[in-house]
């Protein structure tokens, strides 16, 4: 028995003598197995990432006659390949890219693009087109497609006290915690641990009760499965002293602890730069770049590389066309970084953006977000994509 | 006594305990009349200041000096939208207010939903939707599609002659009157050509911009003639489909998320032939026998703004800060003025997660207690950085009243009497057990507990 899972044991043995019956229905059998099925970590960047200055057409002129005060100089640039470089801030980005495991899609967008943060979000988080108001979450749909191991509360978790609406399915939703310590508080309460404790209240005829009886009784014994397993994951890599730092932190140790999750979901805000973008973009992409890269080392160090599959998005790229205040406006297509060990294949997928026929100083996309996803569910979460995403979408061939 | 509990749950905000104990006797239809004559004589919402000039919000800011004042005046027009929502609520829990007025307002705004980030755009809207919440659908339709704030949210501003802007249009149909699946392409166009030039003035007033109506003949739904705006929603109003597509909402609202098809197609009747009188309709709805089925009561999870104005009647609370209850509405994904789209607030299980769950039961415990809360909240999309945990609700109840309720009676008899009064469906955990839960020898703070632990069943998030 190998030591990881001879701690569990131990520790499921002496729970489960005192738990009550329904606790005993979570964990599943699988904590006993050693880490089986890939895990997806999705990074939203919130408020709209430059992509132009996260992902550099250095080489084009254009470039730099849009942004005469924004642009990175050629010399200063991080190069990816003769056309696409990244930004300075991300040193350690461009090391997992010097080691073949970072994927780099340009002009990822959708038709008629919109350029309000919550719609735009809103459409990035259910897979709509851009005149279709969908009320549930593709991860959460994904949830709802009786994939393995799904019933789980705590399939899909995201590290926030709130729940996207990406994860919210019809019928089944993720799971959301800031930290094990603060959801542990507030399923403690004198009465829930009573009604915890007499398992025949729980059954009402009535439907809405059973459901809130069972989304709070998964939620204590999610509570207690979470603390106990993060107690056991031991991250090691160098993670930013930052919320989303410590947020990656709690992932990777969940991860190494063989927890149940296979979907984390994570975000970093800040990316609305209307006015002096330069130091703000740069501070958020070297922490998120430092965070990959801990991450990146906590995964290797014990074997788990070719299983860690990492998203990143925003809602938009901003406009190409740099504003009088030192910053950029709301715009349309971006970029999506893919990171991982199981990647076909890594590297820049797209040319460089097309700067020379702008929509209204606005890039035109290429590849639709929900190729991406149709992507990700096909090869990565083993689902059918044209069920979750009701539209059936290209392959990209990246996985 | 379970029927009128039924009717302030579903029609309003459920009872004070002063108004439990005076009218849990009271036969329905005077019930239902007394909640009606209080309906006629609300007042509108003051409107504290007029607006000088409304920024251009559309465009985006070309200098960094015009940039920072378009942010700045958002700013402040977004706490003063979240206050009038604090005072909104405030209305909906108290017992010398219309419970019915605002409940259907409150139904109306999700109906008609629209994010609203302008003070005076959100109270002239609020007062538009209470004006016409109980009286003829057309006249409210009518009212909304000359709103400013909507005519803002779905761009009917960039409606134009030879430049038709179709947003508003389209979800005039899809949304807000007949349904997906009894329109076509062209009649979207077409609807869009009408209402081109009802458009809103720099100070946030309704104009009719001539120069920028089309005037040309157009076909509708199989009519031709140089229909405007108004002719729309009547050639709209005509369709029965519309009675049915707007009864099905009222009914999955009002009375139970699965719809009876049978019982609604009465219903659509009596709208489509009593011209969409919204009052009356209502009213048919809270006096038929049905409604007070077992199959229809304490089934629905109530909306977190129904919740709160709940908790808020029962307990005389107070929040000491008035962003505090838009904490609340944010965390449990009911925001008032800024529905996630406009589709509107989806309602019924997809209120509840596991995060906003557990918030909700510890919901009363928080506002009677300073147990710390200690939630950190999404942040907004423009802000800069992440913002700081909320700590405490900071808030005064009056316990007073509803612990009147229980004098004079034994631990036992005072739990039962709270449960009769606080839920709509009864826990099966039984009154012995939870007061041995709650292991507590002082008598007053034992009652303030099992308020406390009532509000936290899962049952009291019903009605």
């Amino acid at each position: 028995m190998k030591r990881r899972s001879f701690i569990k044991h131990s520790a499921l043995a002496s729970t489960a003598m005192m738990a009550p019956a329904f606790l005993q229905s979570f964990p599943p059998a699988r904590r006993y197995a050693s880490r089986a099925g890939k895990v997806l970590v999705v990074v939203q960047f919130s408020g709209g990432n430059d992509g132009l200055n996260t992902v550099i057409p250095y080489s084009n002129d254009l470039y730099y006659n849009l942004r005469p005060n924004l642009a990175v100089p050629s010399a200063e640039v991080l190069r990816m390949n003769d056309e696409l470089a990244l930004n300075p801030a991300m040193t350690d980005l461009k090391s997992l890219y010097d080691d073949g495991l970072l994927g780099v899609l340009g002009n990822v967008g959708y038709p008629n693009p919109d350029r309000s943060h919550f719609r735009s979000m809103d459409i990035w988080h259910t897979g709509s087109s851009s005149d279709e108001y969908w009320q549930s979450g593709w991860l959460g749909r994904y949830l709802d497609s009786e994939c393995a191991g799904c019933e789980r509360p705590y399939h899909a978790l995201e590290l926030d006290d709130g729940l996207s609406l990406a994860l919210k399915g019809e019928h089944r939703s993720g799971f959301a915690m800031s930290s094990p310590e603060q959801l542990r508080k507030n399923t403690d309460g004198a009465l829930l641990k009573a009604l915890a404790k007499y398992e025949e209240v729980h059954n009402h005829d009535n439907e809405s009760a059973a459901y809130l009886y069972k989304t709070l009784v998964d939620t204590q014994a999610s509570a207690d499965y979470l603390v106990e397993q993060a107690g056991m994951g031991r991250a090691e890599g160098d993670y930013p002293p930052t919320a989303f730092g410590q947020d990656l932190r709690q992932i990777a140790g969940l991860i190494l602890a063989d927890t149940d999750t296979r979907i984390f979901y994570v975000s970093l805000t800040g990316f609305d730069t209307h006015a002096n973008q330069k130091g703000r973009q740069e501070r958020l992409l070297e922490q998120y770049a430092q965070g990959m890269k801990a991450f990146v080392s906590d995964m290797k160090s014990n074997g788990l590389l070719n299983d860690v599959l990492v998203m990143t998005f925003s809602e938009f790229g901003r406009r190409a066309r740099e504003n009088g205040s030192r910053g950029t406006d709301h715009g349309t297509a971006n970029n999506i970084f893919l990171l991982g060990g199981g990647l076909k294949q890594a590297g820049c997928y797209s040319k460089s953006p097309d700067l020379a026929n702008l929509d209204n100083d606005d890039l035109v996309y290429q590849t639709d977000f929900r190729q991406v996803y149709a992507e990700i569910l096909n090869k990565w979460l083993e689902a059918d994509p044209v069920s979750i995403l009701k539209h059936r979408f290209d392959p990209l061939g990246l996985l | 006594m379970e029927k009128i509990k039924h009717l302030h749950n579903r029609a309003g905000f459920g009872l004070s305990p002063g108004e439990w104990q005076q009218k849990r006797d009271w036969t329905v239809p005077s019930a239902v009349d007394e909640l009606f004559d209080a309906a006629r004589s609300a007042r509108a919402l003051p409107v504290e200041n007029e607006i000088d000039e409304l920024p251009d919000m559309m465009s985006m800011p070309d200098s960094k000096e015009k940039g920072a004042k378009v942010a700045q005046f958002l700013m402040k027009e977004g706490q003063k939208v979240a206050t009038l929502g604090t005072e909104w609520v405030g209305r909906m829990a108290s017992p010398s207010e219309s419970a019915l007025l605002e409940r259907v307002t409150l139904f109306w705004h999700g109906h008609f939903a629209c994010e609203s980030k302008v003070y005076t755009l959100a109270v002239n809207q609020l007062n538009t939707l209470r004006k016409h919440a109980l009286g003829p659908f057309r006249e409210l339709a009518l009212a909304v599609a000359r709103d400013p704030s909507m005519i803002r949210y779905l761009n009917n501003q960039q409606n134009r002659k030879g430049q038709p802007n179709e947003n508003f249009a389209r979800e005039l149909m899809e949304l807000f009157t007949i349904g997906r699946g009894h329109y076509t392409e062209q009649d979207v166009r077409e609807a869009a050509r009408a209402f081109t030039g009802w458009s809103s003035n720099i100070i946030g007033e309704y104009t009719f911009r001539r120069g920028q109506h089309d005037y040309g003949s157009k076909t509708f739904m199989g009519k031709t003639g140089n229909f405007n705006g108004e002719d729309i929603i009547d050639i709209l109003l005509n369709r029965r489909e519309t009675a049915l597509f707007l009864t099905r909402k009222i009914y999955r609202y009002f009375v139970n998320d699965q719809p009876d098809e049978m019982v609604i197609n009465d219903l659509a009747d009596l709208y489509y032939n009593s011209d969409y009188d919204t009052g009356r309709l209502l009213r048919h709805i809270f006096t038929a026998d049905w409604f007070y089925a077992p199959a229809n009561t304490g089934n629905k999870i109530k909306s977190p703004v129904t919740l709160m104005a709940g908790i808020m009647r029962a307990l005389e609370l107070k929040f000491q800060n008035d962003m505090a209850p838009a904490f609340i509405q944010r965390s449990l994904g009911q925001l008032l003025f800024h529905p996630p789209n406009v589709a509107g607030w989806p309602g019924g299980k997809a209120w509840i997660d596991n995060a906003t769950l557990m918030l909700r039961l510890n919901l009363g415990a928080f506002a009677l207690s300073s147990k710390e809360v200690n939630l950190r909240l999404k942040d907004d999309p423009e802000a800069a950085e992440r913002g700081k945990a909320f700590k405490r609700l900071s808030a005064d109840a009056n316990l007073g009243p509803i612990l009147q309720l229980t004098q004079g009676k034994s631990r036992q008899a005072a739990l039962e009497t709270l449960s009769a009064y606080l839920l709509s469906l009864q826990p099966k955990l039984g009154m012995a057990e939870l007061a041995d839960a709650l292991e507590e020898t002082d008598e007053t703070l034992f009652l303030k507990k099992a308020v406390a632990a009532l509000m936290s069943f899962p049952e009291y998030q019903l009605c």
